[in-house]
């Protein structure tokens, strides 16, 4: 018994001054447990100073710019010489600048005048594109101004494309700033926020300008889908327009 | 006859008409819709110089307008005969020069106006028909109607005081 409680004493000593190792390893089952997580935000907030800064990030950026311009390039050689084997209408040249200098986007007539014509080498048909996409297309010149058709004229009927979709419409003027996009099929796919763009096949305009956004779809219309487009230039706000050459 | 039309300046004021419709001031529209600034320019100088020169200035006015417009829809018939038959009524019986009743006027021709395009936009057959019925065509016709006889009041009053006074002065 007493030999028993001698060797019970120094034990329990030894455990009350080891109580340091003890919380070391409670600290150690801790770290395994947390999957070194203290260590971790440790580090990081140790070695913050020289993590990779924002230089790097511009620099990887610009790389990649620089890869998607190359790309773009490419891309867009290899589109002109197919478009050209095609026969469509290509994206075009330069394009001329000129300012908007009567706007009448209400009423009976849907029409714009721009500061450019004959003598800038403007001419009936070209593309008029403003921020945001195609506006509508040169309708008659003067030698310094000229009479732009809006896409929502009653007359005006422009070749488009969904291109989620890939479904050919024919976008056409009712007299609101909303034109009517006319499918050829009944079921076309569409749905309300839809991009719409020119037609790759078009021979009137350059393709895939942007040209907006389908907000509506009456599925019941005969003979086929029909769609509101919402368009993506805002011609009531636009100062100046870029007139693609071919 | 014809009175009014032989003072140049006073015929030449019917360019501020082309003027308006291009420059389209904001202010002056109703829902994006502006107002039929030929009517505006037409009644006094009819209801002042006679049927003939009316319809006269009428198909001017229409020629030098649908130039300014795309499409085959024509303005001449209508100011034509608005311009003839505002002459006739500054003919017959007393003067017209009431606020209200040159409203009236205003707001008849501009109905007449409106409702000649929309008739021609469907016997042409325009590209799109559809763009000529009720929805879109009715609400510029209304509110140009509406916009037109509200501001012929104001306007028209002013231009029949300076036809008159030029008329009342060729003549003394």
């Amino acid at each position: 018994m007493q030999a028993g409680r001698r060797l019970r004493l120094p034990a329990l000593r030894v455990v009350l001054q080891a109580w340091p190792w003890g919380l070391l390893l409670l600290a150690l089952v801790g770290v395994r447990l947390s999957k070194g997580a203290g260590f971790s935000d440790a580090y990081a907030l140790v070695s913050r100073p020289f993590w990779p800064g924002s230089a790097q990030g511009e620099w990887i950026r610009s790389a990649q710019s620089l890869n998607d311009q190359s790309r773009l390039r490419q891309l867009e050689v290899d589109n002109r010489r197919l478009r050209g084997l095609l026969e469509l209408q290509g994206r075009g040249g330069r394009e001329v600048a000129a300012p908007v200098i009567s706007r009448q986007a209400g009423g009976w007539w849907q029409q714009l005048v721009i500061g450019g014509g004959e003598l800038q080498g403007l001419r009936p048909g070209l593309p008029v594109l403003a921020p945001g996409g195609l506006l509508g297309r040169v309708a008659s010149v003067t030698p310094t101004t000229a009479t732009v058709a809006l896409l929502t004229d009653p007359g005006s009927r422009v070749g488009v494309w969904v291109g989620r979709t890939q479904r050919h419409g024919l976008l056409t003027g009712i007299g609101t700033s909303r034109p009517v996009l006319r499918f050829l099929e009944k079921d076309p796919g569409v749905r309300p926020g839809d991009v719409v763009v020119t037609s790759p096949a078009s021979t009137l305009v350059p393709p895939n300008l942007t040209v907006g956004v389908i907000q509506s779809v009456d599925d019941r219309a005969v003979p086929a889908t029909e769609a509101v487009v919402q368009l993506s230039a805002p011609v009531e706000a636009v100062d100046w327009v870029q007139v693609r050459l071919p | 006859m014809n009175r009014l039309a032989r003072h140049g300046w006073c015929l030449a004021t019917a360019l501020v008409v082309p003027w308006l419709v291009l420059a389209s001031p904001g202010p002056l529209k109703l829902a994006g819709v502006a107002p039929a600034w030929p009517v505006l320019w037409l009644l006094p100088w009819a209801l002042v110089d006679g049927p003939l020169s009316g319809a006269l200035a009428g198909a001017g006015l229409g020629l030098l307008l649908d130039g300014l417009h795309l499409g085959p829809i024509t303005e001449i018939p209508a100011l034509a005969l608005l311009g003839w038959w505002w002459g006739r009524l500054g003919r017959q019986g007393p003067p017209i020069e009431r606020s209200f009743n040159l409203g009236l006027l205003a707001l008849l021709g501009t109905a007449l106006l409106g409702a000649s395009l929309i008739l021609q936009g469907l016997l042409l057959g325009w590209s799109a028909a559809e763009a000529w019925l009720p929805a879109p065509a009715l609400h510029t016709w209304l509110a140009q109607t509406l916009l037109t006889g509200l501001l012929a009041p104001l306007l028209c009053s002013l231009q029949l005081l300076l036809w008159r006074q030029q008329t009342s002065g060729g003549r003394g």
